[in-house]
């Protein structure tokens, strides 16, 4: 009987499955850099209804985050400024700036197009329905907004900076001492290793994880990592 | 291969007590066995449905793996959608996003104003709690609880009416305003039953500005006890030893006065577990009553008596304690060594002693009563019983309204009242035809119920937590009513707007908000009445909002006289001339809340029968009657492909999806109703019991396809419920008919939803009970109560052995120390619950507090009937009988259990899970992440406690009420942006179909108290005034407060129940010292589970000279 495949086809099953599972690695590895928070979400920077910009009320004004996002410390919601927050200084200042046309619309009774309406800001950093993320929680116990927020004060349009994918959280809840500390400095964007000294007389302490790691002792901080600590 | 089932040690030969759920189970257990068996209802997993039945899993899966395949080519859902931020525009104070702000309100009820704590998210009310400040605080019931699902009740009246059609507002105020502008007119004005001292003050200025004003009162299940005009008597239950209740459900629908004292006396340990068990310092209950009720559930001594012979046991016990009483002597034998007894008991607690009548009973059952109380010295201050001097003074009945209409008196109506009197007034009172005579008739009401549609104008009320007024309390105490938000449509009027306007010269209308945005003139008219009532000025008037009540007012105490009683009593009812009972709702209470989908999914404390009422009789004359073996022995229909036969697989009680009940024909006072029939237990002889309020309007989708004329009067929830018994009652026969004859309509069956068999657990002493009376084979009650925790199995059960390790691995994932590490291991709090079997009741308040709290769907009749009810609280109501009950055998102990997630240390859900979406966390709950469930249901599989739930269907976004809505998918109709759904606690996420959930001790307020505590840190260092690096936190700093959180169903419980709280707090916790008494047992302890929550027995208190005392107290269950 004469043979129906020929020799060369003794390697193909082998030949296909090594293709095949070369794609499916790709595929994959494609999906998992392409379609998770890392890239889809990181560098999201939606444009706003006033191009407000954090380097010049941060960095050049040093106004306090506290200022606008009052109730970050209280809440689990850091709240956005209400229309009235920015007009205690913008009724004053930079008053006929264009770019301020819908803050006037929400609260200048003299202005034209005065609808008394509330400021419709773009949301950047979402977390699905299902994660209770608490900002009282982190901020009262030495977490900086820089940590999850990145450098906002150089911002000119807010973007995201970190992933907030849940292995990016718990990266942080296994090892807090890289970003913890002291409650003074969490609402100050130049924080480094310079200014660990000023908290400490060990020697040995000389980097911000140094410190992160006395404090972790200290402040009794011990992340949680079982589910119902953020889904509830 | 069949299911491997663990076998419970059956029970000893020597146990005289029988325990069982459900008629079927008694009856016939080896089909019970099936639903003790199975995780879910038979059938509950499969998709029945005619219209769905090609829907099988095959062919959900071509289709689903067909769109998964076309969803590449669309690429539709890559952009991100764009999400807004929407800031206030002013900020207003209080208001932090994200963080719920609490006011202090109330609820206006007849028999005294419920004080509250409102929780509000961003100005949206969500969760009520009791005001624990209050004097006359008595936690929740389930009403108070669900009432806040009215607030945004999708068929909640929004629209003026003009004899039923809608309406113009302008058209409507020109109305108001012809009548605010004749001071001549004939003007009548129907209130409820609540005392409102601004709305007392305002019939003065109607009566000074309308010379021919009338008043008058009226709600349909509300009594007279005859004390005087605007008399009450309320009872102080701390200071009651013994209680006699001569048919007076006051624990339930018949409130008497605070409830939370009387069960607070019935533990041995005294509220908060701090003393020694003392039988000494419980109190007594006695009961006297035809049907059972929660009361009747709680009492150490019940005698079942047909209503119209009450009066009779309550002539006995006047004539023993010297009341002199012209009736005959009672013959019964037992039941007078029985009165003997009590009353001999009563008398050695003269002046601290209680004798209660229902409100509804008869008015020589209130003399005698009072008769009693007053020899006895029960009545005054610093006694057992006030009798109260009301506001509602020189309010008319409903036939004065009727003979004032007749005689032309009253031209115009203002009906306020929350009753329905086209539908609810007694049937002979022909107050419908009165009515249709007014001129005008004005009524204000939340619903389009059967007066709005009979009324010239109906306006739509606000509710109570949308507007100003006060109330109040049981005792008296001014409480205010504030509103939390504007009325959610615009049109809303409150009842005290409306007659502010009436009042008002020129009759406009104002409502919500007063002119140019001020406040409502409720405002300023309660504030006014405050300045009188309390003091005047800012101060006091912001203290009355932060405390909700103001502190020292009360009512003036009243000085009722006993008048010569005589009593004629009727003849006992017979199976040829039955007594119907018309009963009060423990779901719709008079039928106001037949449009509430928590209360009609919240299954009945004693039939358990949910979004139906059906005629109750007892066991022994349903087979006098020849039907009970039809009752027993249902007639399950199955529907395959439409095609119905007769062979489906149903429980020996006929539950399941298919469960018809038979239907009989009661005829009474010249009427007849056609209703369905369920066997009940403990029930007198020959008496039918109906519970009111159901039946208010039909559509076609009707069962038995009623006239449908009455649809508009209810909503989707209402429509389609239940037997209307109102036209049966007449003025004379308000609460009990004698006389009335049965037939059985054979062929004609009612389907009927009913829960008793639904998640039925096995094992050995589920439930247990003690006595203090000493037993002569269980000891004294030291004796038995050192027995509590190894009763059942656990006595000889072998040291439980732990499936699962409570360790981490020693060598993968080892501590610092290189050993084993305990998982849960969070040194701060370590949470735990007990709940007490001696005061719980079995109400429903904590079943519906955590429906609200959590955002539990409903899921509508059909998919209870299914067993998908989502209640994670589920209240298991028991009976349990002795077989040698000789003084009443066909009077069983009613026991209830509710049983939620235990929350087991060693949980037998959790390894089972195949993606870890049930795990356990450190500080011991067992939490569910819903995003994480794949619905594989192994989990519920795994609980021997039945304590999960799964949401079979989209119930939160599919609405279960239109009919097969849910078997549509995708084509059905979506209920997202509809009003319910601002009800919701945003702090629990919301579940979706294929999703297990169930109880996690509430843990977003856990969450909330311990970050909160957390704060704490920030403020040592503050107050240190040192850098954070130099502050050192300790367990205090983080440790949240013994006793500060309370979760919803402890919160709720008007019986003081349930304790929850921090483990570790040892004996300072009222927690810690529950878990160290000796009542406390863990439910299926000898399984290994380590639960967290345990129970703690059931204390009665038998009076040991009473003739039925050693069979009380026996009801420990077992279910194998």
């Amino acid at each position: 009987m004469a043979n129906i495949f020929p020799r060369w086809s003794n390697f193909l099953p082998l030949k296909i499955a090594v293709c095949a599972g070369t794609a499916a690695a790709g595929v994959a590895l494609a999906f998992s850099y392409y379609a998770t928070p890392k890239s889809l979400t990181v560098g999201y920077q939606p444009s706003q209804p006033i191009p407000f910009s954090h380097k010049i009320h941060v960095e050049q004004l040093g106004i306090d985050c506290r200022y606008c996002h009052s109730f970050v410390d209280v809440s689990g919601h850091s709240n956005v400024p209400t229309s009235n927050t920015c007009w205690n200084c913008h009724q004053h200042v930079q008053r006929e700036s264009p770019k301020l046309a819908p803050l006037h619309r929400s609260m200048d009774v003299s202005f034209p197009g005065y609808d008394g309406k509330p400021i419709e800001w773009v949301r950047v950093h979402k977390s699905p329905d299902y994660v209770y993320f608490n900002h009282a929680a982190h901020v009262n116990r030495g977490i900086s907004c820089q940590t999850c927020h990145g450098d906002v004060h150089q911002m000119e349009v807010v973007y995201q900076a970190e992933s907030h994918s849940m292995g990016w959280c718990l990266d942080c809840h296994r090892a807090p001492e890289e970003n913890l500390r002291p409650l003074e400095e969490v609402y100050n964007f130049n924080y480094s290793d310079a200014d660990v000294s000023k908290y400490t007389t060990d020697a040995s302490v000389k980097t911000t994880r140094d410190l992160g790691l006395k404090l972790k002792e200290q402040f009794m901080i011990k992340p949680k990592e079982s589910c119902a600590t953020c889904h509830h | 291969m069949s299911k491997r089932i663990l076998h419970h040690p059956e029970v000893p030969a020597g146990e005289t007590t029988v325990a069982w759920r459900s008629a079927g189970q008694l009856e016939d257990s080896a089909e019970f066995r099936q639903w003790l068996d199975r995780e879910f209802p038979q059938g509950a997993a499969e998709m029945a449905n005619e219209e769905d039945a090609e829907n099988s899993r095959r062919s959900f899966m071509k289709l689903m793996g067909a769109s998964t395949a076309l969803a590449g080519f669309g690429m539709a859902a890559c952009r991100r959608p764009e999400n807004y931020i929407v800031a206030y525009t002013k900020a207003p104070e209080w208001v932090i996003p994200g963080k719920a702000t609490y006011y202090a309100s109330s609820m206006p009820r007849a028999h005294g104003a419920t004080p509250l704590v409102v929780t509000s998210f961003e100005g949206r009310p969500t969760k009520l709690a009791p005001n624990q400040l209050h004097p006359d605080a008595e936690g929740t019931d389930a009403f108070a609880q669900a009432s806040v699902l009215d607030l945004y009740s999708p068929s909640r009246s929004r629209n003026f009416l003009k004899s039923g059609k809608p309406a113009k507002r302008a058209d409507f105020e020109a109305a108001l305003a012809a009548i605010a502008t004749d001071p001549s007119a004939k003007i009548g004005f129907l209130f409820g039953a609540d005392d409102c001292p601004t709305r007392a003050n305002l019939i003065k200025a109607l009566a000074a500005k309308y010379s021919a004003a009338k008043f008058y009162q009226y709600e349909a299940l509300v009594g007279d006890a005859g004390l005087g005009d605007g008399v009450k008597a309320v009872a102080n239950f701390a200071l009651a030893d013994r209680i006699l209740s001569l048919d007076c459900d006051f624990a339930g629908t018949d409130s008497q006065g605070p409830v939370t004292p009387f069960f607070n006396r019935r533990k041995p340990e005294g509220n908060g577990y701090t003393g020694k068990p003392d039988a000494s310092k419980m109190n007594r209950l006695y009961i006297v009553e035809g049907a059972f009720t929660l009361t009747g559930g709680m009492a150490d001594h019940r005698l079942r008596l047909a209503p119209s012979q009450v009066a009779g046991i309550a002539a006995q016990v006047a004539r023993e304690l010297g009341v002199s009483v012209a009736s005959a002597e009672i013959t019964d034998e037992k039941h007078l060594a029985w009165v003997k007894a009590l009353a001999a008991d009563l008398k050695s607690h003269a002046g601290k002693s209680l004798v209660l009548a229902g409100s509804r009973q008869t008015p020589a059952v209130h003399q005698l009563a009072l008769a009693i109380n007053l020899a006895l010295g029960n009545i005054g201050e610093g006694k057992p019983l006030l009798a109260v001097q009301t506001d509602n003074k020189g309010l008319g009945t409903l036939a004065n309204l009727k003979a004032d209409i007749d005689s032309a008196a009253i031209e115009t109506l203002i009906s306020l009242t929350p009753g329905n009197p086209i539908y609810d007034a007694p049937a002979d009172l022909k107050f419908a035809e009165s009515f249709a005579k007014l001129k005008t008739s004005i009524h204000l009401g939340m619903r389009t119920d059967a007066t709005a549609h009979a009324a010239t104008w109906h306006v739509p009320a606000a509710h109570y937590l949308e507007s100003w007024s006060d109330a109040r309390s049981a005792t008296g105490v001014y409480t205010v009513v504030q509103p939390m938000i504007l009325p959610l449509y615009p049109d809303c009027v409150s009842e005290l707007e409306l007659l502010l306007a009436v009042a008002s010269d020129g009759g406009k209308l104002l409502n919500g908000e007063g002119e140019k945005g001020a406040a409502s003139p409720a405002y300023d008219a309660v504030r006014a009445t405050f300045a009188t009532i309390g003091a005047e000025g800012n101060d006091p008037w912001k203290k009355l909002l932060r405390d909700g009540f103001y502190a020292g007012s009360k009512y003036p105490l009243a000085a009722p006289v006993a008048a010569p009683v005589s009593v004629a009593l009727p003849d006992a009812p017979t199976a040829k001339a039955l007594e119907v009972i018309f009963a009060t709702d423990s779901s719709i209470f008079d039928g106001r809340w037949i449009d509430n989908g928590w209360l009609q999914e919240a299954p009945d404390p004693i039939s358990k029968a949910t979004w139906d009422n059906a005629a109750l009789i007892a066991p022994k004359t349903a087979k006098e009657l020849g039907i009970y073996d039809q009752i027993i022995s249902a007639e399950p229909v199955s529907s395959v492909l439409g095609v119905k036969s007769k062979f489906a697989k149903v429980g020996p009680d006929g539950e399941g999806e298919n469960r018809v009940q038979p239907m009989i024909e009661v005829t009474v006072n010249g009427q007849t109703l056609e209703i369905a029939v369920l066997v009940s237990f403990g029930q007198a002889e020959n008496t039918i019991v109906i519970p009111l309020g159901y039946g208010q309007g039909f559509d076609p989708e009707d069962e038995l396809k009623r006239d449908t004329k009455n649809a508009g009067h209810v909503g989707l929830v209402g429509v389609n419920r239940g037997f209307n018994a109102y036209p049966l009652r007449t003025a004379a026969t308000t609460y009990f008919a004698p006389g009335a004859t049965t037939k059985v309509l054979s062929g004609k069956h009612y389907s009927m939803a009913l829960t008793q068999e639904h998640h039925a657990m096995y094992g050995r002493a589920l439930a247990r009970a003690i006595t203090t009376m000493p037993d002569e084979k269980k000891g004294s009650f030291e004796n038995q109560l050192a027995h509590v925790a190894i009763q059942g199995n656990d006595s000889h059960a072998p040291p439980n052995i732990y499936l699962y390790k409570p360790e981490t691995s020693a060598t993968w994932d080892p501590g610092k120390d290189g050993k084993a590490q305990p998982l849960i291991n969070d040194p701060l709090h370590q949470w735990g619950m007990s709940i007490d079997l001696t005061s719980c009741m079995g109400c429903n308040a904590c079943l519906v507090a955590c429906q609200a709290e959590n955002n539990i769907p409903i899921v509508g009749k059909q998919q209870v009937a299914m067993g998908r009810e989502m209640h994670w609280i589920r209240m298991d109501r028991y009976y349990a009988s002795q077989k040698d009950n000789t003084f009443d055998d066909a009077n069983p102990e009613l026991i209830p259990q509710p049983v939620a997630c235990v929350q087991c240390e060693s949980a037998p859900c959790e390894t089972v899970c195949p993606v870890n979406a049930t795990v356990h966390t450190e500080d011991g709950l067992n939490a569910m992440a819903y995003n994480r469930c794949i619905g594989t249901r192994y989990c519920a599989n795994n609980c021997p406690y039945k304590a999960r739930r799964f949401n079979y269907f989209d119930y939160n976004k599919r609405n279960p009420l239109i009919a097969n809505n849910l078997y549509k998918g995708p084509l059905g109709e979506k209920s997202v942006g509809e009003a319910p759904h601002l009800q919701r606690n945003p702090n629990v996420t919301v579940r979706m179909r294929g999703v297990m959930e169930k109880c996690t001790y509430c843990v977003q307020r856990l969450k909330d108290a311990v970050i909160r505590q957390k704060r704490g840190q920030k403020q040592g260092v503050l107050e240190s005034g040192k850098p954070s690096s130099d502050f050192q936190v300790t367990t205090q700093t983080l440790r949240i407060p013994v006793d500060s959180v309370k979760v919803a169903c402890q919160e709720a419980c008007p019986a003081s129940a349930i304790t929850f709280g921090n483990l570790l707090d040892e004996d300072q916790s009222a927690l810690g010292r529950s878990k160290r008494i000796e009542r406390n047992y863990d439910l299926l302890n000898y399984i290994g589970t380590r639960p967290r929550t345990s129970y703690l027995a059931r204390v009665k208190n038998p009076n040991p000279q009473m003739p039925d005392a050693k069979f009380v107290g026996k009801a420990t269950i077992h279910m194998v």
